[in-house]
């Protein structure tokens, strides 16, 4: 048993490789074990102190997030909220201010659970993770990351270093919403973000949409191609449409498979009107589920 | 007509122990550490019912660090249960729910006895599984007690088979009342369990010295949970101390008797102290505190001129495996359905159903808000029946002072339409609102419990005081509103007085933070008490200042000839001269005031609840907002009209209806307790029962009724803990209704049933136009 403190990357990777298992903030890893989820790991290397990892880097190439980039810190930075709304959106509905503050992106993201917040958002907008090992580094499209719940494609012996989302088009926006059963300390009932580029016309010219917490990842609505053109109107129903239809939800206590496969089709056709509100300029606060009461209206 | 009399100088005050819970100084059960402690385990049945035909500890108690390992047969073999002797501490043979405990272990730490009760060997013989309430009242359905009949049980109640407890409230002709009926509406209601959920999961520490022992323990009833160790540990009373630290909230679910005997006698055959320390999931599970789901079917018929004529209701609660303290709720969950209505007809007739679910038991206000939803859902469908505005209906037919309720007791001076008048006006009822939004409105009502209670004030000879009390002190603050009683009795300030409290052998008794009675019943106490030692102090005075006593007024700590301020000593000179000679001590407990007289009315299964004491009344009125897409209703603001009484403390009073609003919203709408086909719960922790959070508390606007109620607590004060957990659910119901077009009959009315009912409407719809 060990716990080791990592000043770099480099030690964090040499602890990894000797079987280490990286912890952050710990607001998966120490309360699954607390429930009985999965023990603690025997070794465990933290990454919390890694000097710069925390970095959120805006430029012209895109955005990078640093593994360590709390919740909080992404919902409040001014680039993600303006440019990157979706993950904004979905970083200030993660738990509570607590669970805000030591949660990270990294951990979000290799925890790898389906209803996780900031997860549709990444993948509609494009996020790479950086994987990174003693052996070298590797890029990830994120909606390839994940290979079931709570499993990633990546290594034992990698580390998620930083996510990489490249620089939105122009007259584009995005969102994220979730239906949810009450305002803190909660998990995504389903939730959709979308990610809406308008044409100088108002209409479609592109839009993704990805859905949370009704498959075993995060799922990517495929065959919006041929909304393009199509009113934000007319894009926004067939979003839920094809959300309702290629959503594959469960049923637990949470809610019924058929409720869930309702719902996410709303979620869907307002993330859609939502990202063609910002798409075309409007300021609507993060996150989208307090401003526009979505979900549970205020 | 009421009367409004604001209570003489209402102080806001903060609690006494309000900095220690704040600041973390304050001690819980949990914080307890003793020399050689060990930890205790609990190993549970795991399945729902089954006979035990293996039980082998012997793997259990090889383990080294394991210091005793028990069942039922190292304990005195007693059948215990406040209503019925239906229980055991350990299996005796049988489990019938979940979370029975089968054995104990004492071991040097948790993991060490985690260890031992794997080890424990349990074979069953699994029997049929009683899972719903309904169908274990079926003549052939499986028991879940065979010797049924053989239990010691209370005279009062009225058991057959898998009724534990039948009770019927019955008046007039409700079949001719049904007949002469303009309409007649019939309803069907289902609401779920639900929890308590305190947020300190109990803790029990135990320790013996020669023949006595000493438990610390999270409860809220120190006397009771005493009495229950006496009893099934076969101790006199004075051989054992109960003990309360800072208790973490209580809700009713750490009323009653639970594990302190459990912990005892571990501790005893270990020869070590021994601590248990709950999960949140056994919290859950184990303690037979949950509140019972109820099935109600009511009927109810009116005049064409808008008046109750008749009403005929039948209730089946859930029991669960044991009847604890759940078996007057069969009578209290009738007069709940009944409601404080003018009823001239009526029938209603409840059953205690054993199931192989958690044992039902007294969580805050039992029975009352899921049949105050169920009751005031069916009372808007009535109204709308007949065309009437749903606060005019309630107008007309709530009780007032000066006319009967429904088992024939005449109120004195009532706040119920005054409370109905006020939380339509704070809410704003009748505004124009949007499409998306309604305003529902339920009236509650609640008894207050009178019954005995003692404690002890002294005056040290540097004049500070201390209030030796048996009351119990569960999150409500009430224990803190006693100096100030004291402190009026004798002129002095609440800051003088240090209470002494929560331990079973320095104070006299109290039935403890349950029923909402401490200031009721202990404030009476507390007052006779302090007034024994005014009695001295004017002696001492009169003495002192050469007056006759009766001359002596004791105001801003210090007495004085009447009429003649500058003839004045201090109360601080005086106790230093009563130091030296008799001392300053009061003992009071007062005689508690008796049930009012009923008639008119016939009751089977009568377990006391008939006739109320200082009857508290409330109107909760409740703007919700809905999204239709998604079923998901939103709180927009609560309007909360209570008549308890006089308000000694209007911070601590405004708390409670706080509180117990937030709570109504959860059971509204999130708060709820399923079974699996095995009748395990599905719902045992916090990520899946949902509590509500600050993030979704509404703005709440409170008014209190204050009238002079006749034999009410100390200055006209009922009871307010419980009241305001009684309506909230009822007047949200009322709203989704409105937005819905119908009322969702299942609680909590969950967004997917909410939802589910408005597909529902829309296909009925549609079907009505085809």
């Amino acid at each position: 048993m060990s716990f080791t403190i990592a000043r770099t990357v480099e030690d964090a990777l040499a602890a990894i490789a000797a079987g280490a298992r990286p912890i952050a903030g710990g607001t998966d890893l120490v309360v699954g074990a607390r429930h009985g989820k999965a023990a603690l790991p025997a070794d465990l290397v933290a990454i919390d102190r890694i000097a710069g990892l925390d970095d959120i880097t805006a430029g012209s190439a895109g955005l990078t997030l640093g593994a360590n980039a709390s919740h909080h810190a992404i919902e409040h930075h001014p680039v993600v909220a303006g440019s990157y709304s979706a993950l904004a959106d979905g970083s200030a509905l993660v738990g509570s201010p607590a669970t805000r503050h030591v949660g990270t992106i990294g951990g979000n993201v290799m925890n790898a659970s389906p209803a996780m917040d900031t997860g549709a958002g990444l993948v509609v907008l494009g996020a790479e993770v950086e994987l990174r090992s003693l052996h070298g580094t590797r890029r990830v499209p994120i909606s390839e990351l994940w290979s079931g719940p709570g499993r990633t494609i990546a290594q034992p012996e990698e580390l998620c270093v930083a996510v990489h989302l490249p620089q939105p088009a122009a007259n584009s926006g995005s969102a994220y919403l979730r239906l949810e059963y009450r305002r803190a300390m909660e998990i995504a009932v389903v939730g959709a973000a979308a990610n809406v580029t308008l044409a100088a016309d108002g209409t479609v010219a592109a839009v993704q949409v990805a859905l949370s917490a009704v498959g075993p990842t995060i799922v990517s609505v495929m065959g919006l191609d041929t909304l393009v053109g199509s009113s934000v109107a007319d894009a926004a129903e067939a979003a839920a449409a094809a959300a309702s239809a290629q959503a594959t939800p469960i049923s637990d206590v949470r809610a019924s498979d058929r409720y869930r496969r309702h719902t996410v089709g709303v979620m869907a056709r307002r993330a859609v009107e939502t990202a063609a509100r910002r798409a075309a300029g409007e300021t609507i606060a993060i996150p989208v589920n307090r401003t526009l009461g979505i979900g549970a209206a205020s | 007509m009421t009367v409004t009399t604001p209570a003489p100088n209402p102080a806001r005050f903060i609690r006494a122990d309000g900095p220690d819970k704040v600041t973390g100084s304050g001690r819980y059960t949990a914080d307890l550490t003793l020399t050689g402690m060990l930890a205790a385990k609990f190993k549970y049945a795991g399945i729902a019912h089954g006979r035990i035909t293996r039980l082998d500890t012997t793997a259990a108690k090889a383990i080294p660090g394991v210091f005793a390992v028990l069942t039922q047969a190292d304990v005195p073999n007693v059948r215990f249960g406040p209503f019925v002797q239906d229980r055991t501490l350990f299996a005796d043979g049988v489990v019938r729910f979940e979370a029975e405990i089968v054995a104990a272990v004492a071991a040097v730490d948790a993991a060490t006895a985690q260890r031992a009760v794997d080890a424990i060997v349990v074979e069953y013989e699994l029997l049929p599984v009683v899972n719903d309430p309904e169908t274990a009242l079926a003549a052939d359905a499986p028991l879940v007690h065979t010797d049924w009949a053989s239990y010691g049980a209370s005279g009062a109640l009225v058991r057959e088979r898998n009724d534990a407890s039948f009770s019927s409230i019955a008046k007039g002709d409700v079949e001719r009342g049904m007949a002469e009926a303009a309409v007649v509406v019939r309803s069907r209601y289902d609401a779920d369990g639900c929890h308590a959920a305190p947020i300190e999961p109990r803790a029990i520490v135990a320790q013996w010295e020669g023949d006595k022992v000493t438990i610390w323990t999270s409860t809220q009833v120190p006397y009771d949970a005493r009495a229950g160790v006496c009893e099934t540990l076969e101790l006199p009373a004075n051989r054992v101390r109960i003990i309360v630290p800072h208790l973490g909230g209580g809700f009713g679910g750490k009323c009653g008797f639970h594990f302190e005997a459990h912990i005892a006698a571990l501790a005893k055959a270990a020869r070590r102290p021994v601590r248990l320390l709950f999960s949140r999931r056994e919290e859950f599970l184990a303690p037979d505190k949950r509140r019972e789901s109820i099935c109600y079917d009511f009927e109810t018929g009116v005049s064409s001129d808008g008046r109750i004529v008749a009403r005929r209701v039948t209730l089946v609660l859930d029991n669960g495996a044991y009847t604890a303290d759940a078996g007057f709720f069969s009578q209290l969950g009738a007069m709940h359905a009944l409601g404080p209505y003018r009823i001239p007809n009526l029938l209603a007739e409840a059953h205690l159903a054993y199931t192989n679910h958690q044992p039902s038991g007294s969580v805050r206000a039992p029975t009352a808000p899921q049949t105050c939803w169920a009751l005031e859902s069916h009372t808007d469908e009535v109204a709308r029946a007949i065309g009437m505005d749903p606060v005019a209906f309630r107008q007309l037919n709530a009780v007032d002072t000066g006319l009967e309720g429904p088992t024939g007791q005449i109120y004195g001076e009532i706040g119920v339409q005054e409370c109905i008048e006020r939380a339509a006006r704070m809410a704003g009822y009748g505004q124009q609102l949007p499409d998306d939004e309604a305003i529902g409105v339920a009236i509650g009502w609640w008894p207050s419990f009178a019954v005995p209670s003692g404690a002890y004030v002294k005056i040290d000879g540097d004049g500070s005081a201390q209030i030796i009390t048996g009351a119990q002190e569960c999150g409500t603050g009430s224990v803190m509103t006693l100096p100030q009683l004291a402190a009026d009795e004798l002129g002095m300030s609440a800051a003088d007085f240090q209470l002494v409290y929560q331990d079973t052998s320095v104070a006299p008794y109290d039935m403890g933070a349950t029923g909402s009675q401490t200031l009721f019943n202990n404030g009476r106490a507390v007052i006779a008490a302090a007034a024994q030692i005014a009695q001295q102090l004017r002696a001492l005075a009169a003495d002192h200042l050469e007056a006759d006593p009766a001359d002596i007024v004791l105001a801003d700590g210090q007495a004085f000839v009447a009429g003649t301020p500058g003839r004045a000593v201090p109360i601080a000179t005086l106790a230093g001269i009563a130091a030296g000679g008799e001392l300053l001590i009061g003992h009071g407990s007062g005689m508690p005031p008796g049930p009012p007289p009923i008639s008119g009315s016939t009751c089977v299964g009568d377990a006391g609840m008939a006739a109320w004491v200082a009857p508290q009344f409330s109107c909760h009125a409740v703007r919700v907002k809905l999204d239709r897409d998604t079923g998901v209703a939103r709180i927009m603001h609560v309007a909360a009209a209570h008549d308890s009484g006089t308000i000694i403390n209007p911070l601590g009073a405004e708390g409670q209806v706080q509180g117990g609003v937030l709570m109504g919203i959860g059971q509204a709408l999130t708060e709820g307790t399923g079974y699996d086909n095995e009748a395990h719960q599905r719902t045992a922790g916090l990520l899946d029962y949902k509590l509500q959070t600050c993030a979704d508390a509404p703005p709440i606007d409170i008014h209190f009724v204050q009238i002079n109620t006749p034999n009410a607590g100390p200055r006209g004060a009922k009871g307010l803990a419980e009241a305001p957990n009684v309506a909230t659910a009822a007047a949200i119901a009322n709203a989704i209704a409105q937005l819905v077009g119908a009322p969702v009959r299942q609680l909590p009315m969950t967004a997917e049933r909410v939802w589910d009912t408005l597909q529902e409407v829309a296909q009925n719809t549609i079907g009505g136009a085809a």
